[in-house]
């Protein structure tokens, strides 16, 4: 088996009478695409926003290699080693491409980042990698508001491949992208999974999670419905049901 | 004429020092303070009563002065972290009017409307300075400071805070401590040119701490162009000769100077705001300045 | 007595600012635009009820003078300032610095034009007479109530009778529908804008018959009603109303314990705690972040 390197275990919350979450678990796998799908407003972006501490959670836990990190600040989250994207991106608009992504290289808050030029020239290099890796390294000088949108979807990612951290959340990343686009989004994972990546992706496109997942967790009105492999969870008559929108009648 | 030009250059270095200590926190952490005035008081205030009761040395003025102004910009820290945008500013325009009226009642530390008057010449290691070249020093210092923000990361931290909080923090940026950290340099500094103003006149009162010198400094980094390096120098400049102008215009009567005065300023705020939202200096640099 | 004294100073000034942060309140609701030259209208409604009254113009000519000042001038900024920075995308902060400049030029205008200092009318409304041991009132006071009443009484009206103020109450409670209503909006933020400033009107002109004007009170009023919006809940009229009577009240009344110049202090400290404690204010629903 491989290794389980984040869980969450019952996570709910509610806002006001809407139970968004409701008692979610789930596990990410070192080197595995975990797929969260599931019909607008089922949770996921909630679950994604509990696990970062963007969001207090009612119950439940969540632990990163066994670390507790229910009640962490989203900062210390990730200092754990959690990237995420956003669904509505939240690039650094006024800021270059390359200034976006040298930012995520550098966490601390102090005047300066510790460990002098050598580790400034690693997060240089780290940053013109991530740029080469997403195609973005002819734009590195171009403000991230003057982008097309496939570029700033890119640069989003770009932001968290720089990150170096080693568990991705990924809010519909690849949604709105054209194929080629969508081919060098796979490559990119596919190239984080094989380092050890551990991916959650958050995904609507049938197509693109059957080819870039290894395993589905199915979400509806904030419970998992069904985890497994792919092909399994896809060929479920009932899921597709509630995910193309034909929910049988619920009692009056 | 010679002190004339003097007094004039010591006054606009003070005021680049302001301009420049608050394009800080403006241009660079989009946290738009209208309380500047308030740590140039608080500076100014701590440097005289150094000068006046310790040693009218001039570094521990200034020193002083940082640390007052710096330990009190927590005031303004505080709501920095709670809101942002237009509560923010409400927030710095109340501390800015809490502050006006305390400092012309607490008579003990400000001497009340009155001021405090006789303030020594100040001295460093013991010789009688003018403030002009410690004043040109510090300016110099901000500017250099202003220039790794632009290059470093702490600079890039601040931007990308102000340009989405919530995505700094994910990738690992302790907000409330790059926050904290900037106005807290921000304050020391407008401290610093507090002390400076003092020294340099021998006699403050609560008059030139008030929200309309707040306002001032704010036009001078707007005019300028928010997050250059020398746009806050140059709004400087321009707004604090603008007076001196005036003076040789025959047809203002003397009495409406300052109005005019006043009017030209507005208009110029509103005017570039509408047309050149970027500020004088902003627009040659595109791509930093963002108003 | 004192203090009933105090109390009813306080109600009196309250209505006024009351009026005033409405009409704020209205405008920043709807267009989401921090109207910061929204105390620009009071001053300039209150002079024009001053140049009127001084011409020997009867006093309903100077009400409609003001209102239609303040109207015009409200009118004028979203068009000239405020629509134009909004089409180049300008933040809040680039209306924030223009409205403020809009600000300092009519002062000063005002000051050149009019004089500078306090000038006030008098009538003989504003004469105090001892209603009870030791407490005065002058009929400026009723006058002052019932006016606020009547005024909140007709755009409550209009708030919930008309298609129009539907609209815009819909507007202040739900930010995202600003979007949503793509055409219209254009319209309705001028209706805001109008209705907004000429709720100045009122204030201003009682403020002339009462305390009296300067060319500077226009900041103190702007102060006061972003204090009570923001105290009283973006987004909700009725809490910035009431926000507003209150830090009247909390003024006024505060001069039983401390000395006058520490009177404003008192809105501002009410303003700084509530950002720091709870930044959606009583009645909040927008959200800060
Ligand atoms: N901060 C919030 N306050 C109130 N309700 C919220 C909040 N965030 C989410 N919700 C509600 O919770 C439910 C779940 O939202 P969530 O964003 O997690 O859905 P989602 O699965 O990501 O949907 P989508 O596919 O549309 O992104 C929705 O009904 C949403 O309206
Ligand atoms: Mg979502």
């Amino acid at each position: 088996m491989t290794d389980e390197v984040l869980r969450t275990e019952n996570l709910a919350r509610a806002f006001g009478g809407l139970q968004a979450v409701a008692g979610v678990s789930l596990s990410l796998y070192a080197g595995k695409v975990t797929a969260l799908v599931g019909p607008n407003g089922a949770g996921k972006t909630t679950t994604f926003n509990l696990i970062t501490g963007n969001l207090r959670a009612d119950s439940g836990a969540a632990q990163i290699r066994g670390k507790p990190i229910m009640g962490l600040k989203p900062w210390q989250v990730a200092r754990l080693g959690v990237a995420r994207s956003f669904q509505d991106l939240r690039l650094f608009t006024h800021m270059t491409v390359r200034e976006n992504v040298l930012a995520a290289t550098e966490t601390a808050s102090w005047f300066w980042q510790p460990g002098g030029g050598a580790a400034r020239r690693a997060r240089e290099d780290r940053a013109a990698r991530a740029l080469e890796a997403t195609g973005l390294a002819a734009l590195a000088h171009a403000r991230a508001v003057d982008l097309a949108y496939a570029e700033r979807k890119f640069l989003s990612m770009a932001r968290i491949l720089a990150a170096e951290a080693d568990i991705w959340l990924l809010d519909e990343p690849a949604s709105g992208l054209d194929l080629a686009s969508r081919l060098r989004f796979g490559e990119l994972l596919r190239g984080a999974t094989a380092r050890g990546v551990a991916i959650c992706l958050i995904e609507h496109n049938l197509d693109v999670v059957t080819e870039l997942s290894d395993r589905i967790a199915f979400l509806d009105q904030g419970k998992v419905l069904a985890e497994g492999d792919p092909q399994t969870i896809l060929r479920d008559p009932a899921l597709a049901a509630i995910y193309f929108g034909d929910r049988p009648q619920e009692a009056a | 004429m010679i002190a004339y030009a003097a007094n004039l250059a010591t006054i606009v270095a003070i005021f680049g020092i302001l301009a420049a200590t608050l394009n800080f926190v403006v241009g660079f952490a989009g946290i738009f303070s209208v309380a500047h005035a308030v740590f140039f008081g608080l500076g100014a205030y701590a440097g005289a009563q150094v000068a006046l009761h310790i040693v009218p040395d001039a570094l521990l003025a200034c020193v002083v002065a940082a640390v007052v102004a710096g330990g009190l910009s927590l005031c303004l820290a505080l709501p920095a972290l709670r809101v942002r945008g237009e509560y923010f500013v409400a927030a710095s325009l109340g501390l800015q009017m809490m502050a006006t009226t305390l400092f012309s009642e607490a008579k003990a530390f400000t001497g009340g409307i009155g001021g405090l008057v006789a303030i020594p010449r100040p001295t460093l290691f013991g010789m009688e300075v003018s403030v002009l070249p410690l004043a040109l020093v510090a300016l110099a210092l901000i500017l250099f400071a202003t220039a790794l923000l632009q290059r470093g990361a702490f600079g890039r931290t601040l931007q990308a805070l102000r340009d989405a909080e919530s995505a700094a923090e994910a990738l690992g940026k302790n907000v409330a401590a790059a926050k904290t950290l900037a106005m807290l340099f921000a304050c020391a500094g407008a401290g610093i040119a507090g002390a400076l103003f003092a020294l340099h006149l021998s006699f403050v009162n609560v008059e030139s701490f008030t929200m309309d010198q707040s306002v001032l400094v704010m036009a001078m980094v707007i005019i300028g162009g928010t997050g250059t390096l020398w746009g806050p120098v140059i709004g400087a400049i321009i707004l604090l000769s603008l007076p001196a102008g005036l003076a040789f215009v025959p047809f203002i009567p003397a009495t409406e100077v300052g109005a005019v005065q006043q009017i030209i300023y507005g208009l110029a705020m509103t005017l570039l705001m509408i047309f050149r939202p970027a500020g004088l200096v902003g627009d040659l640099s595109k791509g930093r300045a963002t108003a | 007595m004192l203090f009933l004294q105090l109390l009813l100073q306080g109600i009196q000034t309250g209505a006024l600012y009351a009026l005033t942060a409405a009409g704020f309140a209205l405008i920043f609701g709807a267009t989401r635009i921090f109207h910061f030259a929204h105390g620009t209208s009071f001053t300039l409604a209150g002079y024009a009820f001053l140049f009127c009254w001084n011409g020997g113009l009867p006093g309903w000519i100077g009400t409609l003078a003001g209102i239609a000042v303040a109207m015009l001038f409200g009118l004028a900024m979203e068009r000239l300032v405020y629509r134009p920075i909004q089409r180049h995308e300008g933040s809040f902060f680039t209306v924030f610095v223009a409205a403020f400049g809009v600000a300092v030029v009519v002062q000063n205008l005002v000051g050149m034009v009019a004089g500078r200092g306090f000038a006030s009318v008098d009538t003989r409304l504003s004469l105090a007479t001892e209603v009870l041991p030791d407490v005065f009132l002058a009929p400026i006071f009723w006058i002052a109530i019932a006016v606020a009443v009547v005024l909140f009484a007709a755009l409550s009206a209009f708030l919930t009778r008309t298609h129009a103020g539907v609209a815009l109450r819909a507007l202040a409670q739900n930010p995202d529908l600003l979007r949503a209503y793509g055409l219209s909006s254009n319209r309705l933020s001028m209706l805001a804008f109008a209705v907004g400033s000429a709720m100045a009107a009122p204030a201003a002109i009682l403020t002339a018959m009462t305390t009296g004007l300067n060319e500077a009170i226009g900041h103190h009023v702007m102060l006061i009603s972003m204090a009570a919006t923001i105290v009283g809940g973006v987004g909700s009229l009725r809490g910035a109303a009431l926000a507003g009577l209150m830090l009247g009240v909390a003024e006024s009344v505060a001069l039983q314990f401390v000395d006058t110049q520490w009177a404003e202090a008192v809105s501002f400290l009410v303003l700084f705690a509530f950002i720091i404690f709870r930044p959606s204010g009583f009645f909040g629903v927008a959200q800060t972040r």
